[in-house]
């Protein structure tokens, strides 16, 4: 069953209550949403219970001068334990409740557990009771997240299901006209709203930074929420995709008809080093721009 | 490498055939890239002549292929970047019947300029012209845009030509109408433009446009105004007014520009160059026009309704 998200929330925004969702596609976008929801929480002092495999220095996102008694680890044994390890984040709730934290994380990469001997059913009795303590709550908030290169899609889904929230990336930009959200798979950018000469410096700075991050590879610009694009724009991909003319393409994914066709009227011989995926536009009916279990890579 | 630009006058089919075949075959012998621009049934007759060559030669209808005078620039243009390292050998007839007074003189003005945008391609484009047919206007102009010409079995250098962009200030100083007074106005200030491109799709889709025409206004819209923002001198703003079938949308600023009369006019090679704003403002609209002065400098765009668009 594909469930549709009601809410998507970026991880800055979610809330007390939250029982939110991450299946990442690589270990960039772990780091990226799950290391801001880490970070975010120990840089306001609250409580960070971080459960996963047993390699202690994967919990991403950890500021150098951590306060100590902020950040706890519990590690995922095999064969996973669901009650045990739900009891023991209770347990870190009650303590951080007793030293007075005002708020608590709780991020568990659940990956291991799912593969694991019996893995979706025991993970999914972790998970009950995780919503069983989370929802309710005035000041935990959970993101549970699973390598989706590792699952299988039945597994994707199930787990999905029994959350109510998904976490997406902090925007790069965002204002009342233009967002701009760093993807992952394929890496690049996904632009939504409108384009125009006043927003072009802060596409030049994403651009850049993606860039950067890239190196050679293949960067993509998701197009699938841009209702307008300036001339101007097209001007710096064009720039972007001559300078990068080789193996690290500028590949635009995703377009509106209506831009394909502006694009198409100046001429695909104007953006040389511009290439288009196949197939670039947009049916008349246009999906979520991520779907939630998403099909494993 | 130069371009030779021809115009053929000719008289009846056989005259038609008579030129354009030995010419279409002296392209292939000399390993050019051979395309056939012609308006049925002469289009019809030659590919049953040179059906030997098979797709050697690429044919294409006149009337589908001279629809918008920039665009066909464009299109010539993409013909020539893809035949490199080939230079190519045109066979390029235009359609002379069907336009108003206005769009004649572009397709005019368009004669005139390939001259200066293939200038360096070192292509061969001859121009039929039924000089039995065509209105003594238009075989007139013939001769002022074309610096060689093809006609009585003589091949000559034309001494009526007259250079591009003499030309083209000719054409300009003819045109233009003045505003009614019922048009609306809308102030362009500050850099964020999305309530000029909300207001100017409204207008559009009011006005009976399809989506990909109104898009495109839009875009070509927020272009002139992202430079008169960027280049000219407030007050500046947007009128914009129906005009039977047209929608006419001119962006006015209080500066003072001399373009030339090529400005928007030559394609660019990349997106890179200068002039490739005002080149796509064209190619996204039915015909802009451009005046400045010293009382400021307008872009006048328009759009006509149509019951298919292209």
């Amino acid at each position: 069953m594909e469930t549709l998200w009601s809410v998507r929330r970026p991880v800055r925004d979610l809330r007390p209550g939250d029982h939110a969702w991450l299946a990442y596609a690589n270990e960039e976008e772990q780091r990226h949403v799950a290391g801001a929801f880490v970070r975010d929480g120990l840089l306001a002092r609250e409580k960070v219970v971080y459960l996963a495999g047993s390699v202690k220095d994967a919990v991403p996102g950890v500021p150098s001068d951590v306060p100590a008694g902020l950040l706890t680890f519990l590690p995922i044994g095999g064969p996973f334990d669901p009650r045990a390890a739900a009891g023991a984040v209770a347990g870190e709730i009650e303590q951080a409740d007793r030293r007075g934290l005002r708020a608590i994380r709780i991020a568990a990469d659940l990956t291991s557990a799912l593969r694991s001997p019996d893995g979706l059913e025991r993970t999914l009795v972790f998970e009950r009771h995780l919503e069983r303590t989370v929802p309710p709550s005035t000041h935990v908030t959970a993101v549970c997240q699973v390598d989706r290169r590792r699952c299988r899609r039945a597994e994707l889904e199930a787990l999905c299901g029994s959350h109510t929230v998904l976490a997406t990336p902090d925007p790069e930009f965002e204002d009342a006209v233009l967002k701009i959200v760093r993807t992952f798979h394929p890496a690049g950018l996904s632009l939504s709203g409108e384009l125009d000469a006043s927003r072009h410096a802060v596409l030049d700075e994403a651009l850049a930074a993606a860039l950067s991050r890239d190196g050679t590879r293949e960067i993509h610009l998701d197009l699938a929420g841009l209702g307008f694009i300036d001339l101007g724009a097209i001007n710096i991909l064009a720039d972007i995709a001559v300078r990068r003319a080789g193996p690290g393409r500028l590949v635009l994914d995703r377009m509106s008809p209506q831009l394909h066709a502006v694009l198409e009227t100046v001429g695909w011989t104007m953006l040389p080093g511009c290439a288009v995926s196949i197939p670039a536009v947009l049916n008349s009916n246009p999906a979520q721009p991520d779907s939630p279990g998403g099909s494993p890579a | 490498m130069t371009l030779e630009h021809r115009a053929l006058l000719y008289k009846g089919t056989d005259e038609f055939l008579s030129f354009t075949v030995p010419y279409l075959e002296a392209g292939l012998e000399e390993d050019q890239a051979v395309v056939a621009v012609v308006r049925e049934p002469h289009l019809s007759a030659l590919r049953d002549i040179l059906a030997g060559h098979g797709a050697a030669i690429r044919y294409f209808d006149s009337a589908e292929f001279y629809r918008h005078p920039v665009h066909t620039l464009r299109d010539y243009q993409t013909i020539v970047a893809t035949s490199l390292p080939r230079t190519v050998c045109a066979l390029a007839e235009p359609v002379w019947d069907g336009w108003d007074e206005r769009q004649r003189l572009e397709w005019i003005r368009y004669e005139s300029l390939i001259n200066v945008v293939f200038a360096g391609s070192g292509a061969r484009a001859l121009c039929p012209y039924d000089s039995g047919e065509l209105s003594p206007h238009v075989l007139d102009v013939a001769l002022r845009t074309h610096p060689l010409l093809l006609s009585d079995g003589r091949n000559d250098v034309n001494d009526e030509y007259i250079d591009p962009a003499t030309f083209g200030a000719g054409c300009d100083r003819a045109r233009r109408t003045d505003r009614p007074d019922a048009a609306e106005y809308v102030t362009i200030e500050g850099a964020d433009l999305h309530g000029l491109r909300a207001f100017v799709a409204e207008r559009a889709l009011t006005h009976g446009l399809a989506r990909q025409p109104a898009q495109n206004l839009v875009t070509a819209v927020n272009e002139v105004a992202a430079n008169a923002l960027q280049h000219g001198i407030p007050p500046m703003g947007l009128w914009t007014w129906r005009d039977g079938d047209d929608l006419v949308c001119e962006i006015g600023d209080n500066g003072f520009w001399q373009p030339s009369p090529l400005t928007g006019f030559i394609p660019p090679d990349s997106a890179l160059q200068r002039g490739f704003g005002l080149w796509t403002v064209r190619l996204l609209v039915d015909l802009m026009e451009l005046r400045a002065g010293w009382d400021g400098t307008f872009v006048r765009l328009r759009v006509r309704r149509r019951p298919v668009s292209y």
